[in-house]
């Protein structure tokens, strides 16, 4: 449709404001990790850095138990992000490929497990996780969250499996591939881009998640980013410089591995939308 | 559907099935269902040590917990807490799809890049923002006293209304974006021919909204509706991140309660009792508001 001048003006506008509310944080707790402490706290903020240090980098990754929590967060992260992916293949492939009883029941069955505040299996699972001996291990970690991005990424998985042909497997057994070898050299390669979406939305699922990792996991040397951060918070004498670097060296990876990715999950997440 | 070839038959489509979702759905079954029913075992124990399976109360912890005025407290500041973030996010997600359904320069990128508030972490989030509206050093302070809607610095978490202001616009500068991309995928199913034919007929931009746009949105609004309360409530970290649910119990949701009653004060039994009541009362909601609102169910 043919947009006039006001249109484009509006639309500018929009657009700006948009911009702005979304990126204007970031630009100003990124920039500010580089400030001189009395920048930071200055009464009269400012937009563009007047100093520069790299102090607040220099006390997180020295003294503080930053770079433990860091790589206890890549480790639980990337594991679940892979559990979680085998698992919603496999889901996805037995509820998208195949006919059996009880499909849709169990289909719509996973679907309303979200409906359950996730509050009210705390509990159960820390009590059944204390008398397992699962409490304060990296695996209580990742079962939980895999439970909680599993049903999403079956969801997400749908539209995927629905964008790839019949015809295409048929033709392949038809040239005599047996079932497995068809999944494995055929659907796997052409599901990457699924595979992409699920693997960034579990990362990031389990990259951010709190309630749990604070309660599940005890000793210091275990904690996740999200926990260890917020402990960083209240130990010290608010200390903005070394949160701010905290925050901003947090944000990284997720960043990093959606640059590459993040155009699958959009279009899963939309696509899957409208089915 | 079409015939399928007879290696994958539907014989043995069945074993094959059983297989493969034996562990994904043992797993779920482990970690949500046996824990679900578990949450009401407890509710019903008087549990004092941890490992321990106490002895049974029948509904005690229920009678404790509905007699005491700080569950209703909560449960009214958890619906404020809902309804301002379905309102809020509703408003700044349509805005920003509306835009986005747009052809411009960079939209691509931007259709992508807009969730980046949903994909740092809750506690990145509670620092931007903690340090943003800080007295010191925040940039909230002096931008909103340089545009005129203030004229000295305010408390942004100072009283309860006001920290349940400031957490449900941080809530939703984290979410908005998320429901964005959904509300924009029912825009782009809207086809652009009704919009070309409306124009023609000489229906302006706002007419063209309300008479196509909203009522075509709205199958999509409800099913974010739904998804948005149940997400909304569920609601912790932030919260307990950035008030713990103060100040005097102002901004205290019924997760904030619970978290408290189980792992601060540490009765498990009214903790799980008030969680099977809140997930009664959210899955009741839920089932509510699909059946009143949904025009037809459009199967999958």
């Amino acid at each position: 449709m043919k947009r006039g001048p006001l249109g484009w003006l509006v639309l500018a506008l929009a657009v700006l404001a948009l911009v702005f509310l979304v990126l204007a944080p970031m630009w100003l707790v990124g920039t500010s990790s580089f400030k001189l402490p009395r920048e930071i706290i200055n009464r009269v903020p400012t937009w563009f850095p007047h100093s520069f240090t790299l102090q607040h980098y220099q006390k997180l990754l020295q003294t503080s138990a930053f770079p433990t929590y860091f790589l206890n967060s890549v480790l639980v992260a990337a594991s679940s992000a892979f559990v979680t992916v085998i698992l919603a293949l496999m889901a996805g492939y037995a509820f998208f490929r195949l006919e059996f009883r009880g499909r849709d029941m169990l289909y719509r069955l996973i679907m309303v497990a979200y409906a359950f505040p996730s509050i009210v299996i705390l509990i159960p699972i820390y009590l059944m996780f204390a008398k397992v001996g699962l409490i304060d291990t990296d695996l209580a970690l990742v079962l939980v969250n895999v439970t909680f991005a599993l049903p999403f990424s079956i969801w997400m998985m749908r539209t995927f499996f629905a964008s790839l042909p019949r015809e295409l497997e048929e033709a392949a057994a038809i040239d005599g591939a047996g079932r497995w070898k068809t999944v494995v050299h055929v659907l796997i390669p052409l599901l990457r881009p699924g595979i992409a979406a699920i693997a960034i939305f579990a990362f990031v699922a389990s990259w951010t998640e709190y309630l749990f990792a604070s309660v599940l996991i005890i000793s210091d040397a275990k904690r996740t980013l999200p926990v260890g951060l917020s402990g960083i918070i209240g130990q010290y004498q608010i200390d903005w410089g070394l949160l701010l670097a905290g925050a901003s060296l947090s944000v990284l990876p997720v960043v990093v591995f959606f640059a590459f990715v993040g155009r699958w999950f959009v279009a899963g997440l939309t696509e899957g939308a409208v089915k | 559907m079409a015939s399928k070839p007879t290696s994958s038959g539907r014989g043995s489509d069945g074993r094959v099935a059983f297989l493969l979702l034996a562990l994904p759905l043992g797993l779920l079954a482990a970690t949500l269902i046996v824990p679900m029913i578990s949450a009401i075992n407890i509710s019903l124990r008087d549990i004092r040590v941890i490992g321990s399976d106490g002895p049974f109360a029948g509904l005690d912890n229920y009678a404790r917990v509905l007699t005491d005025g700080t569950f209703w407290h909560a449960l009214g500041i958890s619906v404020v807490w809902v309804v301002g973030n379905a309102v809020v996010q509703t408003i700044l997600a349509l805005t920003a799809a509306l835009v986005l359904n747009e052809k411009f320069p960079g939209v691509r990128v931007a259709r992508v890049w807009i969730i980046l508030t949903w994909i740092i972490p809750t506690v990145v989030v509670v620092i931007i923002w903690r340090w943003l509206l800080s007295p010191s050093g925040g940039m909230v302070n002096p931008l909103l006293i340089q545009l005129g809607i203030i004229d000295r610095p305010m408390g942004f978490f100072a009283s309860g209304p006001a920290a349940m202001t400031s957490l449900i616009l941080i809530n939703s500068w984290r979410w908005f974006p998320f429901v964005a991309i959904m509300l924009l995928a029912g825009l782009q199913r809207i086809p652009g021919d009704i919009y070309e034919a409306a124009a023609v007929d000489g229906a302006g931009a706002v007419a063209r909204f309300r008479a196509i746009t909203w009522p075509l949105l709205q199958p999509t609004l409800l099913v974010l509706t739904v998804m948005g309360t149940l997400l909304s409530f569920n609601v912790f970290d932030i919260i307990w991140l950035l008030t713990a649910g103060g100040p005097a119990g102002g901004t205290e949701t019924l997760p904030v309660l619970i978290y408290e009653t189980a792992f601060k004060a540490y009765r498990m039994g009214d903790a799980a009792a008030m969680s099977v009541v809140a997930s009664v009362l959210m899955i009741g909601l839920a089932l509510v508001l699909l059946d009143r609102l949904a025009p037809k169910e459009t199967g999958r």
